[in-house]
């Protein structure tokens, strides 16, 4: 194949630019040496990332000695330092864990003993007064609540876009519609050959979510695959705020998942998680079964939350990594899903394989700990001198203090000029993310918030889809919502 | 830090649509002081993307296209003393001590005027001091604060959209509401898909079936959930029995099918149950328009009613089937301010 392209060389080539793929970027160029992301897609965060709650966990879900219980420790502590380098908001608002009986009530206590042993700070299991007190919306049945008080959200695009954004400003080289069909391993590293291109990297971070283990089957036999199980989201209209003031999760009493509710950082309420089998090669869709479950969770956990306000809902996908082996041609699951992060390194390819929660707060250990892996690999180089962990962050009007806001106007009158109105974003913002490297619609809503709120697009479309194409000197018509095929007019 | 008030107008009109252009022309012929406010680049609202006619039948007994007649209002707007901001959103609206009637006393209705005597009406200098009502605008000027006495809330509605109505399935390209459709082909000029599904068989989504159709679309069927088409027989005449329009009846659309563009939509028969799919490469959606009264948020009295200063006109405080019951109403409004 691809005989024709000559071969580019670089040190580290990640393949994948969702949040982990950007993170493992941001690590490597820390380094001296040269990084290359391939991601299939037009844009980063298409995959996994995109749909996702933004919990920040404080590491009291995970067993004492797991890998994930180590980082995600680590991550809530250093969280509020990482969002300050990247300018991104990030709300510490805290969790309670509810339970309606003996049986919840137990998994409160494991969870504590966890979080003690973890070193988890503030954990308090709170009697039901307490918790009424803190969240008078929740159902007065409650019994007893496991308080977090370090639990935060954020929103999960503009985390791994803020990595993007620094690791492309530290130099690192992002390929984009670059699907990886063939990987090779040659004399002093590895072959990546895309439809159009052909790179020679010394090492290989795999990041491709739920191709990880695909991309690693190019290489090595099946060890460990991904059986993708899908959650369905509500999202509630702005209009709620303040409804919950923490993240609430809920243990249910009987087998099967709990509700979650989170104040996200926009002040929409997402309502989440169901959990069901998706045929495999699925992009996602909601279930119809799914939605009903979660009023029905509603009814009982938040008996006056108002699902008339819902605004949009979503499904995610969850990647869960299982040991897998040989049985009549096929691979199937040896065990019951790995509850550990899964990271193979394997002479120069390290693959990250079905990082499930709390993978988001993670990716900047996840990532630092592919970068040390990997500079095992390239004999330990030196660290990049130029490199700054300090992104640029794009200017957000809403929320930002009048005398500012003015400033900013004054500068730039685009900045005046408001073209969503549910999410209060000016023209300039959406321009500014079109710089930045927005292609799509949806590239633009996840930067700047435009179309995300309750008219859903409606009365911004128009505007936003002039703005990109002015910006990429395209046809409008050509102007995609999310990705190949997703055309939003006909020529 | 907030900025301060740099400019005073007697009556803010908000929003250059029907409504409150007929208010704000109203009111300045009355000899009031009126800014009027616009989001959009131009003046007229959602008349400048209704291309069909059936416009000022009551108001000017001339069938007009709702550009045209938009225009009329437009050019009086234009030859009026009005002050006009296009390209200007308002982005909130307040009252200072509006929330600290104990902290003073001389706030309205505070029965206390002898004892106070700067309640209303009694001197401006007090007034203004302690009830300055004003709004904060965005624009090509910049940010900026305006005081007024009277506000006009003339934004329109916003249209129900798929979001709210919770179904389940992927979220592809080509869904759009009836709005956005018109505006992208009324005044864009711009092709939304071939085959359209429209869901709601109520006067918005029968007259855009018209304008498909005309355009060479295929409708491919009109979903509506009621045994019988909503709307005006004016247009149930005019629009669906003219064009021949296939209305699916007692059937919702449950499901979205597609990734990338939209492939087709699952209906569900609400009678016999039966799920079936509909193949179509655009889905567009008039279910319903939703008052837009998000400036009013916060300034709701405890009692939900509003400040005596705050009125609404046109479709954000309900929704008219005629433009011409809009014109009048808001015009009866303006000369009374």
């Amino acid at each position: 194949m691809s005989g024709s392209f000559s071969v580019q060389y670089t040190d580290a080539a990640v393949v994948g630019a969702g949040v982990l793929g950007c993170f493992a970027a941001r690590a490597l160029a820390a380094l001296d040496i040269r990084v290359t992301v391939l991601e299939q897609r037009e844009d980063v965060c298409t995959g996994i990332t995109r749909a996702n709650t933004g919990i920040i966990y404080t590491g009291c879900d995970n067993r004492p000695g797991s890998l994930k219980a180590r980082m995600c420790v680590e991550a809530s502590r250093s969280f509020d330092g990482l969002c300050r380098d990247l300018g991104v908001r990030f709300d510490r608002c805290g969790s309670l864990m509810l339970a309606f009986g003996p049986r919840a009530e137990n998994v409160l206590r494991k969870k504590m003993g966890f979080g003690r042993a973890n070193g988890v700070e503030g954990l308090r299991i709170l009697g039901r007064d307490e918790v009424l007190a803190m969240e008078p919306r929740i159902s007065s049945e409650v019994t007893a609540a496991l308080y977090a008080p370090g639990t935060g959200t954020i929103d999960p695009w503009e985390l791994g876009i803020a990595a993007y954004e620094n690791a492309k400003a530290n130099g690192v080289d992002f390929r984009f519609g670059q699907r990886l069909v063939r990987m090779e391993r040659e004399a002093g590293g590895f072959l990546l050959e895309t439809d159009e291109e052909r790179i020679h990297a010394r090492t290989v971070i795999n990041c491709a979510g739920l191709s990880s283990d695909a991309v690693r089957e190019m290489l090595e036999i099946p060890a460990v695959r991904i059986f993708p199980t899908a959650a369905d989201y509500i999202v509630l209209d702005d209009t709620l705020r303040g409804f919950v003031k923490h993240v609430i999760f809920h243990e249910p009493e009987e087998k099967g998942k709990g509700l979650t509710l989170v104040p996200t950082v926009d002040g929409t309420l997402l309502v989440g998680a169901t959990e069901r089998e998706v045929p495999a090669g699925s992009r996602g869709g909601t279930d119809r079964e799914g939605l009903q479950a979660l009023s029905g969770l509603c009814a009982k956990v938040v008996p006056g939350l108002p699902l008339s306000e819902q605004i949009r809902n979503f499904s995610a996908l969850r990647p869960n990594p299982y040991h897998v082996v040989e049985k009549g041609g096929v691979w199937v699951p040896a065990d019951r899903s790995v509850n550990d992060f899964t990271i193979l390194s394997e002479e120069g390819l390290i693959s990250l394989i079905g990082i499930k929660t709390p993978g988001l707060g993670c990716a900047e250990q996840l990532g630092r700990h592919c970068a040390a892996l990997a500079a095992g690999f390239l004999g330990n180089p030196g660290p990049n001198p130029r490199f700054d962990p300090m992104r640029r962050a794009p200017v957000r009007l809403h929320g930002m203090p009048e005398d500012a806001r003015a400033g900013v106007i004054s500068r730039d009158p685009d900045y005046g000029r408001i073209v969503c109105l549910c999410g209060d974003v000016s023209l300039g913002e959406i321009k500014d993310a079109v710089r930045r490297g927005a292609v799509t619609l949806d590239g633009v809503k996840r930067r700047t918030g435009a179309g995300m709120g309750r008219c859903q697009s409606a009365r911004c479309m128009k505007a936003v889809m002039e703005t990109l194409a002015e910006g990429q000197r395209i046809p409008v018509e050509d102007v995609m919502k999310d990705g190949a095929g997703s055309y939003v007019l006909e020529k | 830090m907030k900025i301060p008030v740099t400019e005073k107008t007697e009556i803010l009109v908000i929003g250059g649509g029907a409504a409150g252009m007929a208010a704000a022309l109203a009111a300045c012929r009355n000899g009031k002081q009126v800014l009027l406010v616009e989001h959009d680049g131009e003046l007229g609202g959602i008349l400048r993307q209704c291309v069909h006619r059936g416009f000022g039948l009551a108001a000017f007994r001339e069938d007009l296209t709702g550009r045209e007649y938009a225009a009329r209002f437009v050019s009086a707007v234009r030859g009026s003393d009005i002050t006009v901001r296009t390209g200007t959103t308002v982005l909130s609206l307040e009252e200072e001590g509006s929330g600290d009637e104990d902290a003073f006393p001389c706030a309205e209705g505070s029965g206390d005027e002898d004892a106070f005597p700067c309640a209303e009406g009694s001197g401006d200098g007090c007034i203004s001091r302690f009830t300055e009502r004003s709004a904060l605008l965005s624009g090509p000027e910049g940010l900026y604060r305006v005081s007024f006495d009277q506000c006009v809330l003339a934004t329109g509605c916003r249209e129900r959209n798929l979001g709210s109505l919770g179904l389940a399935g992927t979220r592809p390209a080509g869904i759009f509401t009836a709005g956005t459709a018109q505006q992208l082909m009324g005044r864009g000029g711009l092709c939304i898909g071939r085959r359209i599904v429209i869901l709601g068989c109520g006067d918005f989504g029968m007259i855009m079936a018209r304008q498909f159709t005309l355009a060479g679309l295929e409708v491919v069927a009109m979903i509506e959930k009621m045994d019988h088409p909503g709307g005006l027989a004016r247009n149930r005449k005019e629009c669906l029995e003219a064009f021949r329009i296939p209305v699916i009846l007692r059937t919702v659309v449950d499901g979205i099918l597609g990734e990338g563009r939209i492939t087709g939509v699952m209906a569900r028969d609400l009678q016999t149950g039966r799920r079936y799919e509909i193949a179509c490469d655009t889905l567009v959606t008039a279910v319903g328009l939703i008052p837009d009264r998000t400036l009013c948020r916060g300034l709701e009295r405890a009692d939900g009613v509003l400040p005596s200063w705050l009125h609404l006109c046109g479709n954000c405080e309900s929704v008219h089937d005629l433009v011409d019951s809009v014109s009048r109403e808001a015009e009866a409004l303006g000369r009374r301010l």
